[in-house]
């Protein structure tokens, strides 16, 4: 144990120190506490939800859940058991029991079931439509978006023109998802008579995500040195030989990954594409009976967020919808944070690269 | 000998390279490119205007349609019925201050007092009498509009099938069946014959409304002592609330002497019916009413919590994490807040109902905590359940613009600060907040436009019930059921009929809402740009 040395600048405890200290505790405990409420709600839906995505036997994961279409749940007693399947496999139950019925001379039983929608089955429709509006519409706004940001930082000059297209994209950012979503009704549904199809769906979510990628482009197209286009342009390249060799190839991986935050953005909403794109159940897969290949992108799907808004609000609650709902969320949660985190640690991992 | 030709003009200088230019329309090829992506940048603001014009494209009917469903009111004179609905509704009100009274003069008597309830019960008997008495002097009014809402429901359905019939001749005569279009027989509705058996009742009213005016004035003159001498004040007070009752009649008489179903309803009636009417009433047998006001208080409550929760804790956040949190520190909170920005709303909303909204109603229950306002909470949804979600959502918006704010603060501030002699809490809250506030600000306003605009949270978890809460419970009005701006538009959309007038009124709360996000922007841009500090 040794003393420590007492010189003439060694801190001293004093009121002001302690206030101090106190209002720094208060900070951090704001910090801790935004973190400990993500993680709560976290912890809560991963928990409750991993028993209706996972199995404790072999493979472990619950391939019904994840490969079948939605379907109603069964609930009956049979010989004095209480059972539960889905539809179809009560059907193929019953109707394999009357025929052992039958085969013994007896008459067939009479099986009631109670019936709960939505409760059986599993979300693989869900998961094919929100693949399918995230992969169209981040083609759009990408397409879209990285053009303007290249003209941007790339051939614009400050101006009045620059800084209203600024203003605009800055506005855009602000508008409520569900204006979007009466924007793409008013005009993809009605005006353009596409109906609720992949398409209107598509450029709903194009649009609303655009202020991202445009945004998250122009920083990574700035972040090129100068001295890249200047040695290209010195060589005699012309401005777009410049930009396509020059400038793009290192600016890409940051576009990219800056956008996956837009993906899960487009991922995670809602309202667009209620009246737009999302179905609230369909039979078929978005590639089964297919009268021409123009019809798959007129037609509507079903998606994750929309099913658990359906499944939480838009049918009646009992203790069977409570797994479906729990899985259904946490499948989706996992996929956004997937996204979420990729993009959030592959950005930190390409500042550490790139440096000039 | 050789001549050479003249030189009529120089020689083109013999390159080693010889390069051709392609050109389109006198365009160069870079210069198509530069022209395809300036095309290309212009695309936010096409974006804006199509939203502009679609929106409108859909909503803009609205208003005329508004206007022609006033008029259907006044003509077919349910306006006429409703003045006088609306007097007996003032008496019911009053006659529910009575019963409450009651209320209260039996729980005194029986746990102040320590009487039994047969007792207690006894000794209120008179208070009864005259309660009872209250009551009844209402009926004939009751009966005469109970009749007379009969007559105009039929006068208003008349008007409505006429419509109906109109339109199908229009589409037969559009379908170019000419003769079908003549079959339908449309009869226009003879409003002054219609209305005759409402009009016939002036006299009756008046004669009801006079009688009315004597029980009243009895009934105040005999108004019995207070059971309790603890509620005489409250006696008192109702008795004030029936004079003011009774002095509303006149004004009531005149309305009804004035009432001509001919005046036509201006077109600034449509307006303001809907920015300032305090009902949004659909698919009622009545009258339908189209009133933004509950739902905007709606969506302003539930902001209003969700900013209180955030602004303490995304601000202090950033402050932390900025000033005051060491370099690891700040590498791990700062993705994980990101990350808490990428949940999404639905889920969040699911939580409310699954978790949330059950856990605060159990929380409400505790005893120790009755001295809240508004505890216990009566429904588990409500503004107070959606307001803590939306505040998770709006804290990530905040706590990163805020500290972008503070990062923006030049380094020399501070450095000074401390050359100075002050603490470091002294630097943080004297100098570096204050330099950051503009951009602190705007981030809050951002975060409010955030909050706004988010829907999930609300249509799951705000309890959708379209009135304006009761703000005589004070802070209690926020553990309300309410319905906002945007969960209307997110629940009934789906089943209104395409072009009719609900449908266009939705579109208008949809202009409303981003106008309203338009605002919210252009305020915060406005802020950061008018006291950003120069650094010179």
């Amino acid at each position: 144990m040794s003393t420590p040395v007492s010189h003439p600048f060694q801190a001293k405890p004093s009121l002001s120190r302690t206030f101090e200290s106190g209002v720094f505790w208060l900070f951090r405990s704001a910090a801790y506490l935004v973190l400990a409420c993500g993680a709560f709600v976290f912890a809560d839906i991963v928990i409750k939800g991993a028993p209706a995505v996972f199995k404790t036997s072999f493979p472990f994961v619950n391939t019904v859940f994840l490969t079948e279409a939605p379907e109603s749940l069964c609930v009956f007693d049979y010989e004095g058991q209480k059972r539960e399947m889905g539809d179809r496999e009560f059907r193929a139950f019953r109707e394999q029991e009357a025929a052992r019925a039958a085969a013994e001379g007896r008459k067939a039983p009479e099986i009631k079931a109670t019936s709960f929608v939505y409760s059986a089955g599993g979300i693989f429709p869900c998961i094919v439509g929100t693949v399918l509006l995230v992969v169209g519409s981040m083609t759009i706004a990408l397409t879209l978006g990285v053009a303007s940001a290249i003209y941007l930082s790339e051939y614009a000059r400050q101006g009045p023109v620059v800084a209203f297209i600024r203003l605009a994209i800055l506005n855009l950012a602000g508008v409520p998802s569900i204006v979007f979503g009466l924007f793409g009704m008013g005009m993809f549904v009605i005006f353009l008579e596409w109906n609720v199809s992949l398409l209107a769906g598509w450029f709903t979510l194009a649009f609303m995500v655009l202020p991202v990628v445009i945004t998250a482009s122009e920083e990574s197209l700035k972040s090129v040195p100068k001295g890249f286009r200047e040695g290209s342009l010195a060589l005699g390249a012309t401005k777009w030989q410049t930009i396509r060799k020059a400038v793009l190839p290192y600016a890409l991986p940051g576009i990219l990954t800056s956008s996956i935050l837009g993906v899960a953005r487009v991922a995670g909403e809602t309202a667009p594409i209620m009246f737009t794109a999302a179905y609230v159940v369909r039979d078929k897969l978005p590639w089964q009976d297919l009268q021409s290949a123009g019809d798959f992108f007129f037609q509507g799907v079903m998606a994750l967020p929309y099913h658990i808004y359906v499944v939480s609000s838009k049918i009646p609650q009992n203790e069977y919808t409570e797994r479906v709902q729990y899985g259904t969320a946490f499948v989706f949660l996992f996929i956004v944070a997937l996204i979420a985190a990729s993009s959030i640690v592959l950005r930190t991992k390409l500042r550490g690269r790139y440096k000039w | 000998m050789t001549t050479e030709p003249p030189a009529a003009a120089v020689p083109p200088p013999s390159f080693a390279i010889v390069k051709r230019r392609l050109s389109f329309f006198g365009l160069t090829l870079d210069e198509c490119i530069q022209v395809f992506f300036g095309g290309n940048a212009f695309v936010a603001v096409v974006v804006l205007a199509l939203i502009t014009y679609f929106l409108f494209r859909e909503g803009s009917q609205f208003f005329g349609q508004n206007r022609q469903n006033l008029t259907v009111y006044r003509q077919a004179g349910l306006e006429y019925v409703d003045f006088m609905r609306r007097q007996e509704q003032a008496h019911t009100a009053l006659t529910r201050g009575l019963f409450e009274l009651r209320m209260r003069a039996v729980v005194d008597l029986t746990e102040r007092q320590k009487l039994s309830l047969a007792d207690a019960n006894q000794r209120l008997a008179g208070f009864d009498d005259y309660a009872g008495r209250f009551d009844d002097a209402i009926g004939p009014l009751r009966g005469m509009v109970a009749d007379l809402t009969e007559v105009a429901t039929a006068i208003k359905t008349k008007f409505t099938i006429n419509e109906d019939k109109m339109e199908e001749r229009q589409q037969l005569l559009e379908a170019g069946r000419v003769a079908e279009s003549e079959a339908v027989k449309v009869e226009a509705v003879d409003f002054e014959r219609e209305l005759a058996p409402i009009l016939g009742t002036k006299e009756a009213y008046l004669e009801i409304n006079r009688a009315l005016k004597a029980e009243f004035a009895t009934l105040l003159q005999r108004m019995p002592p207070a059971p309790t001498p603890a509620l005489q004040v409250e006696v008192e007070r109702f008795k004030v609330k029936v004079q003011a009752y009774l002095d509303t009649f006149p004004s009531i008489e005149a309305n009804l002497a004035a009432w001509d179903y001919r005046r036509p309803v201006p077109l600034w009636k449509a307006f303001s019916a809907y920015l300032f009417g305090r009902q949004w009433l659909t698919a009622s047998f009545w009258q339908d009413w189209y009133g933004v006001v509950p739902l905007f208080v709606g969506s302003l409550m539930v902001s209003a919590v969700a900013l209180f929760l955030a602004i303490p804790l995304g601000v202090g956040a950033a402050v932390y994490v900025n000033q005051i949190a060491s370099a690891r520190e700040q590498r791990f909170i700062k993705p994980c807040i990101e990350f808490i920005s990428a949940f999404p709303s639905v889920v969040l909303g699911f939580f409310g109902i699954a978790v949330l909204g059950e856990a605060l109603r159990s929380m409400s229950q505790v005893t120790w905590l009755q001295w809240l306002p508004g505890f216990p909470i009566a429904e588990r949804l409500n503004a107070l359940t959606a307001g803590c979600l939306l505040g998770l959502i709006a804290i990530p918006t905040i706590f990163t613009l805020a500290e972008d704010a503070l990062q923006n603060v030049p380094r020399s501030f501070k450095e000074a600060s401390y050359a100075l002699g002050a603490t470091r809490l002294q630097t943080i809250t004297r100098i570096v907040v204050p330099a950051g506030l503009s951009g602190i600000i705007s981030a809050v306003l951002l975060g409010l436009g955030r909050v706004i605009g988010e829907t999930m949270v609300v249509l799951l978890c705000a309890g959708n019930r379209i009135a304006i809460p009761d703000f005589t419970e004070g802070l209690g009005a926020f553990v309300q059921p309410v319905h906002t701006m945007t969960g209307i538009v997110a629940q009934e959309m789906g089943e209104v009929v395409r072009g009719g007038i609900h449908y266009r009124a939705l579109f208008v709360v949809g202009i409303f809402l981003f106008f309203l996000s338009l605002g919210i922007n252009f305020l915060a841009q406005k802020i950061v740009r008018r006291y950003r500090i120069s650094v010179g």
